[in-house]
């Protein structure tokens, strides 16, 4: 199995995995601005380290603290989660490995469903660097939605790493929504390991940064696992988001849905890969991912690139999407209501992102990203 | 007194570039129905959709004014702010915009602040019950997976809560089963029972004569190529029923 089991080795050797593996993007079209293959990183920054990590929702059964204390008390549960999903192509994931440090254990016992999401909250200072790496190991049985936030400041750059491994039968939604300022930097690893007949959910928003990259991965090994990926991308401004998603169905009678929004308006661009892959073997496997591109400017630009690898014969694969302005239809429809145009336009953009919104777990969440939504279609 | 009505006069109409009406003349007065009837293409829809405004329709000569407003300088929702309702032959599909909360914003857009949303979700549930509608719609986004009769309903139910000065129905009873075309015809006629709906006049546009047993209408003209060929009363409906077309598509040939 190629993950990155081996720990330690020093930061340089961390580095130089980093800036050795290549993104997996395909090679950049020429509207976007960024080198995702060599980010420039301020190393210093990156070397002091800072941010902090802090916790809501803590249920009394589980064990939830920071990294470090878990590494050195909990070192056996640790060691089931810690780099366990993650494999050696996830190249950020090698960023935050080489300047790792902070992150946070989340441990459920067997059968443990408690009723609240547990949050997480990583918050640095505005120019710092972070690199947050958190873990959710769920025992059999168990079922825990994690929501969590990450606060950086102006000018700041975070590089995280989040682990889910669900052992048979635990259900584990993670949801994270990113609003960072939009002169920082947003990267994230996101992978998970549903065990059999567990579910993992991830949902994830992209909304702030100047940069904001992200792959996020489920591998289903086990039988009758089940798991979603339900992202939703807004760069606006001049603002870019890159976007992997890849689920790996290595085992069969298993089930994914990815489902993925995207809009960009002002100068944004969005780029999105959607991987799908069925191994030879993975019989009854049943995937299905959706994606849909709404363009709210004539200079924004949205890539949406579907990838279905399928090796097995007695499968179910979906693929379906949309790329395209707003439909005139649907607002002569809403205007021939005595809508205004530019509230019928505000009203199917924010319509637009719904299907997304509604995986997310909690009410304050879903509000949180329709504002912040609403404001960068007002913005437009 | 004179002015009030919804009054087309000469209205010439063209889509990218063919000319579709070649000069319509009705006047639709308050609280009266009029139905317009006419074969397949023969720009019925083209006459909506000019009146409400869609940009892809070229007026190129006529007026048409609702009691008294010029219609044709006002954008699509200003018209319907004017009081000018159309029920769609084919509604769009929004997703993600639930049918409540368009509802709502459809109402306040053409009568503002009259409703709290706890009342107005109360007449809603009230007009849902006249309509056969099952509460659960409320949790769906706009036409978004509708069958065909559940569209209409819900045109139907925009109508309701709108009630505008003049509603133009546009093969609103065309595809529906039985039920559902009773179901339309009460919608009609409850709002024409309220006090809001009294004065609405009707514009029904329809190829078959059974939506008229359901609400009788006042006026019936036949339009075939762009024009407004007969007009007469509930007789003509019922010509056309026995007949078909191609008789009143003789006569004016032979007149012509
Ligand atoms: N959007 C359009 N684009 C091109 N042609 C159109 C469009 N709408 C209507 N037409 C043409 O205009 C004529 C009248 O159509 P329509 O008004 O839809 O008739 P009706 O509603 O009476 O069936 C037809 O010949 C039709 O092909
Ligand atoms: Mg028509």
């Amino acid at each position: 199995m190629p993950s990155l089991l081996v720990d330690g080795g020093d930061r340089a050797a961390l580095l130089e995995r980093f800036h050795a593996t290549p993104s997996g993007r395909e090679k950049p079209s020429r509207y976007f601005k960024y080198d995702l293959e060599s980010p420039q990183i301020d190393d210093a920054a990156a070397e002091r380290g800072s941010g902090a990590v802090s916790f809501a929702n803590v249920p009394e059964r589980a064990i939830v603290c920071d990294l470090a204390t878990a590494r050195r008390d909990r070192a056996e549960l640790v060691a089931r989660a810690y780099r366990q999903a993650l494999e050696s192509h996830h190249k950020y994931a090698w960023l935050t490995l080489a300047y790792g440090g902070l992150g946070a254990f989340i441990y459920l016992p067997d059968d443990y469903a408690p009723d609240a999401p547990i949050v997480v909250r990583y918050a640095a200072e505005d120019g710092a660097s972070i690199f947050p790496h958190t873990l959710v190991l769920a025992e059999r049985g168990a079922r825990v939605t994690v929501v969590e936030h990450l606060e950086i400041g102006a000018g700041g750059f975070a590089c995280g790493i989040s682990e889910i491994v669900a052992c048979e039968g635990a259900h584990v939604t993670y949801a994270a929504a990113q609003f960072a300022p939009e002169d920082a930097r947003a990267f994230s690893t996101r992978v998970a390991r549903p065990g059999r007949h567990a579910r993992v959910t991830w949902a994830t928003a992209e909304l702030g940064a100047a940069l904001a990259i992200s792959d996020i991965a489920v591998t289903i090994a086990e039988p009758g696992a089940e798991a979603t990926i339900a992202s939703l991308f807004f760069p606006s401004g001049e603002q870019h988001a890159d976007v992997v998603s890849t689920v790996d169905h290595r085992s069969g009678d298993s089930i994914s849905e990815t489902i993925v929004k995207t809009a960009a308006t002002g100068r944004g661009q969005a780029r999105f890969l959607g991987n799908i892959r069925i191994a030879e073997g993975a019989q009854r496997s049943n995937a299905s991912l959706r994606d849909d591109s709404l363009l709210l400017s004539k200079s924004a630009h949205v890539d949406s690139i579907p990838a279905l690898e399928i090796a097995a014969n007695d499968v179910k694969a979906f693929h379906g999407a949309t790329v395209g302005a707003i439909d005139e239809e649907a607002l002569f429809y809403m205007t021939s209501r005595g809508i205004t145009r530019e509230e019928a336009e505000r009203m199917i953009a924010l319509g637009f992102f719904e299907p997304v919104i509604e995986r997310f777990p909690t009410e304050s969440l879903r509000d949180d990203l329709r504002s912040a939504l609403e404001r960068k279609v007002g913005a437009a | 007194m004179s002015d009030r009505g919804l009054r087309i006069s000469g209205l010439r109409c063209s889509v990218e570039g063919t000319e579709i009406l070649k000069g319509i003349d009705l006047v639709v007065e308050p609280g009266k129905v009029h139905a317009l009837m006419g074969p397949n293409g023969s720009g019925k829809s083209t006459l909506a959709f000019s009146l409400t405004g869609h940009p892809k329709y070229d007026v190129t000569g006529g007026t048409a004014t609702l009691d008294g407003e010029d219609l044709l300088g006002l954008a699509a929702d200003k018209r319907a702010r004017a009081g000018l309702f159309l029920s769609f032959q084919y509604p769009a599909a929004i997703p993600g915009v639930k049918v409540p909360n368009f509802l709502f914003a459809a109402r306040q857009a053409v009568r503002p602040g009259e409703l709290t949303p706890a009342k107005f979700r109360a007449l809603l549930l009230e007009m849902m019950d006249v309509l056969g509608m099952d509460p659960s719609f409320l949790g769906r986004y706009l036409n978004d997976g509708f069958s065909g009769g559940e569209k209409k309903r819900l045109e139907m139910l925009q109508m309701a809560v709108m009630a505008p000065k003049y509603a133009i129905l546009d093969e609103t009873d065309s595809g529906l089963d039985v039920d559902a075309l009773k179901d339309v015809g009460e919608s009609v006629k409850a709002l024409r029972a309220s006090a809001e709906g009294r004065d609405t006049g009707f514009l029904i546009i329809t190829h078959y004569p059974r939506i008229l047993q359901h609400v009788a209408p006042d006026v019936v003209h036949v339009m075939m190529d762009g024009r407004i060929v007969k007009t007469g009363d509930t007789e003509l409906a019922h010509r056309i029923e026995r007949e078909g077309y191609d008789k009143i598509r003789e006569e004016i040939g032979a007149v012509a």
